[in-house]
């Protein structure tokens, strides 16, 4: 949900879209006109016959405008009927009290009777500059919340709940949410190991969703989901348990494809995700075992200038026709098995006609042939070391 | 942390008085301290940045005094400790160390987070402590008084905030040495942002009880500091009785690293007047 309206200059004066960019890029006029774009354009997708929508929390950029997705979600509840709305994610451990997004979560859900995803995050390093909240023990926090959350939402109340970093003598949450246990909980991410052994561990077998990476890295994470689950809690993670996360465009060819993304596509990653390494990994944000991982594999979503061509052939983009986006994410499942994708139909730039004219060509000629995949065609292991 | 107390440290080789490496167990943190020179005894509270064992300053105060410079448990060679969060935590594990070194009395040098830590120990009690200087010390926080961020900065501006003068690249270049110094910097800015993320380097509630530092008090302050500007210096007069202020030239955040000559002749100079 950019900013598209953001003066693209402002790099001649400062070094990120996040945390230090001033808010005074932001006018409101243009701002209502985008919220209500965007909220049109979900509702659009939720009409055309795609599973769900889903939305997400930033503070501080110009990349998302959304630092509460549960307001987006909110507004979504009423106007679609049959579609999942997948908050991917909310940062509960960026609250002081989580509970007060437990309680808005189960809102949504008895609202939509049954409707919601929540996605459960760390948020990027980013947050931890723009709410203050220490990064150093942003894993135990965020493992805390989601226990207090889970709690809250399963354990008859009032209880008392007595943790590290949370503590609260009431834990009694109205309302319960409508689906029971609870919402499916989904853990997106953009590959921390420490995320990925959390998110696989049989107590928990949540989705583990991965986000904005180059495709050999989507399939290193994703992989280590499958061999966490099966070398380190004895069990074979299914199909339904993957998820993957990428910008989408398609068109009536392959180049008018790439002719219409590039310059919408390039904005978002060059100019939008601008994020020096210091504000995405803060001090103690990674266990230094992480911390070398990534310094050793050089992220490439951040950090380098990117075309409308390095990002497809990295694969971090998914662009052409019709016919090539379908075969390439078939083609993908059956080699790394994921049956939940999400897709960004829009980014950075793109406009309103475009946008539409994606969602729908996508529905039409793309998405039935991926809503009947599952886990029979995933190719397992053996495909994989073949290839 | 096995490979981190195995490493050999051979910085100390350089130095005129030879320098003491060992492990002391405090509350069952594994706690790497450097002890060097002869004289009173000198608790050298080090900052944000940590040590790596090329501190000017610090060998030349080891021609005056015991010089006993431990790194803080997370930074260095020393282990993490879960009972450790802040500034706070930090005071009672260094008064719990004077118990285990059974040190009767001792001069507190605190730069940075050393400050604040030493500030946090006196006010809790001064029963040990003979003298207090602070050196560009947090702790404390100035309202309106804008102060440059360590951590969202890029590694080129981090140093322009730590030096005011040309010293950074070999400074740089010693943390650069080894992949095992490498990872120790790492190490300390991580340790570094847990102890003092938010608020930003102070403690809100330890301005209420700095009267409760009876000691002689020096305030030293490298006057082209940008992480913690020199009216930090005055606040902290005014809130310590009878503090006494040096401002040193040509020095920002590090003045035991860019100005050592000044930096030991002001804090020897001190501690004489301190003694009893």
């Amino acid at each position: 949900m950019p900013y598209a309206h953001l003066d693209m200059t402002y790099t001649q004066k400062h070094r990120a879209a996040w945390v230090v960019l001033p808010n005074t890029y932001f006018d409101p006029k243009k701002g209502h006109e985008l919220y209500n774009r965007y909220l049109d354009e979900l509702e659009l997708v939720a009409e055309t016959g795609f599973d769900g929508i889903s939305v997400n929390e930033h503070h501080q950029n110009a990349y998302g405008l959304m630092p509460s997705p549960v307001v987006m979600a909110a507004a979504l509840s009423r106007r679609t009927k049959n579609a999942k709305i997948a908050i991917l994610g909310n940062a509960f451990c960026l609250r002081e009290h989580p509970l007060t997004l437990a309680e808005e979560h189960a809102m949504i859900d008895c609202i939509t009777g049954g409707r919601l995803i929540s996605g459960m995050v760390r948020g990027i390093g980013a947050e931890y500059y723009s709410l203050g909240v220490n990064p150093t023990i942003s894993h135990a926090r965020f493992q805390e919340a989601h226990d207090l959350v889970v709690q809250a939402w399963t354990r008859p109340g009032p209880f008392a709940f007595e943790g590290k970093h949370y503590h609260f003598e009431y834990v009694n949450v109205w309302p319960r949410p409508y689906q029971q246990p609870h919402p499916p909980i989904w853990a997106p991410s953009t590959g921390s190991t420490e995320t990925i052994e959390w998110a696989a561990h049989p107590s928990r077998k949540y989705v583990y969703l991965q986000a904005y990476s180059p495709i050999v890295s989507v399939a290193r994470y994703l992989n280590y989901y499958r061999e966490c689950a099966q070398r380190m809690y004895g069990y074979t993670a299914s199909s339904d348990q993957i998820g993957w996360s990428t910008p989408v465009y398609v068109s009536d060819t392959d180049q008018k494809a790439r002719d219409e993304a590039k310059a919408h596509i390039e904005v978002l990653f060059n100019k939008l995700l601008r994020l020096p390494f210091e504000m995405i990994f803060p001090p103690g944000y990674l266990s230094m075992k992480s911390l070398k991982n990534m310094r050793s594999h050089k992220r490439s979503v951040s950090g380098q200038e990117h075309t409308v061509d390095t990002l497809i052939e990295q694969g971090i983009m998914v662009c052409g026709s019709p016919d090539t986006v379908r075969k390439q994410f078939m083609d993908t499942h059956r080699t790394l098995g994921f049956q939940n994708l999400l897709c960004l139909m829009q980014f950075g730039t793109l406009p309103r006609d475009l946008t539409e004219k994606n969602i729908r060509l996508f529905a039409r000629e793309v998405l039935p042939a991926l809503q009947g995949l599952t886990d029979k065609e995933y190719g397992g292991m053996e495909v994989r070391a073949a290839e | 942390l096995t490979e981190l107390f195995a490493a050999e440290d051979t910085v100390g080789k350089r130095r005129t008085a030879p320098v003491k490496q060992s492990t002391i167990e405090v509350r069952g943190c594994r706690l790497n301290v450097r002890r060097a020179g002869k004289g009173e005894p000198l608790l050298f509270l080090h900052g944000a940045q940590g040590l790596n064992g090329r501190e000017p300053g610090l060998e030349a105060l080891t021609e005056s005094c015991d010089v006993i410079a431990p790194d803080h448990p997370g930074f260095g060679r020393s282990a993490d400790s879960e009972l450790i969060d802040d500034a706070g935590d930090l005071a009672f594990f260094y008064l719990d160390l004077l118990n285990v070194m059974e040190i009767d009395r001792v001069h507190l040098v605190g730069q940075c987070i050393g400050g604040w830590v030493a500030l946090e120990m006196a006010v809790r009690t001064t029963e040990r402590i003979a003298s207090l200087v602070l050196v560009n010390s947090a702790g404390i926080r100035v309202k309106g008084v804008p102060r440059a961020d360590m951590f969202v900065c890029s590694q080129d501006e981090l140093m322009k905030m730590l030096f005011a003068g040309q010293g950074a690249d070999e400074w740089l270049a010693s943390w650069r040495a080894t992949p095992d110094m490498e990872d120790i910097y790492d190490r300390n800015r991580a340790a570094a942002a847990k102890y003092s993320w938010s608020p930003r380097l102070f403690n809100p509630k330890l301005e209420r009880w700095l009267h409760r530092v009876d000691v002689p008090t020096h305030i030293i302050w490298g006057e082209d500091d940008r992480v913690i500007p020199p009216a930090y210096a005055t606040a902290l007069k005014g809130l310590i009785a009878g503090a006494t202020v040096t401002m040193l030239p040509s020095s920002a955040h590090l003045p035991h690293i860019e100005q050592p000559q000044a930096f030991a002749s002001e804090v020897a100079r001190f501690i004489r007047s301190a003694a009893r």
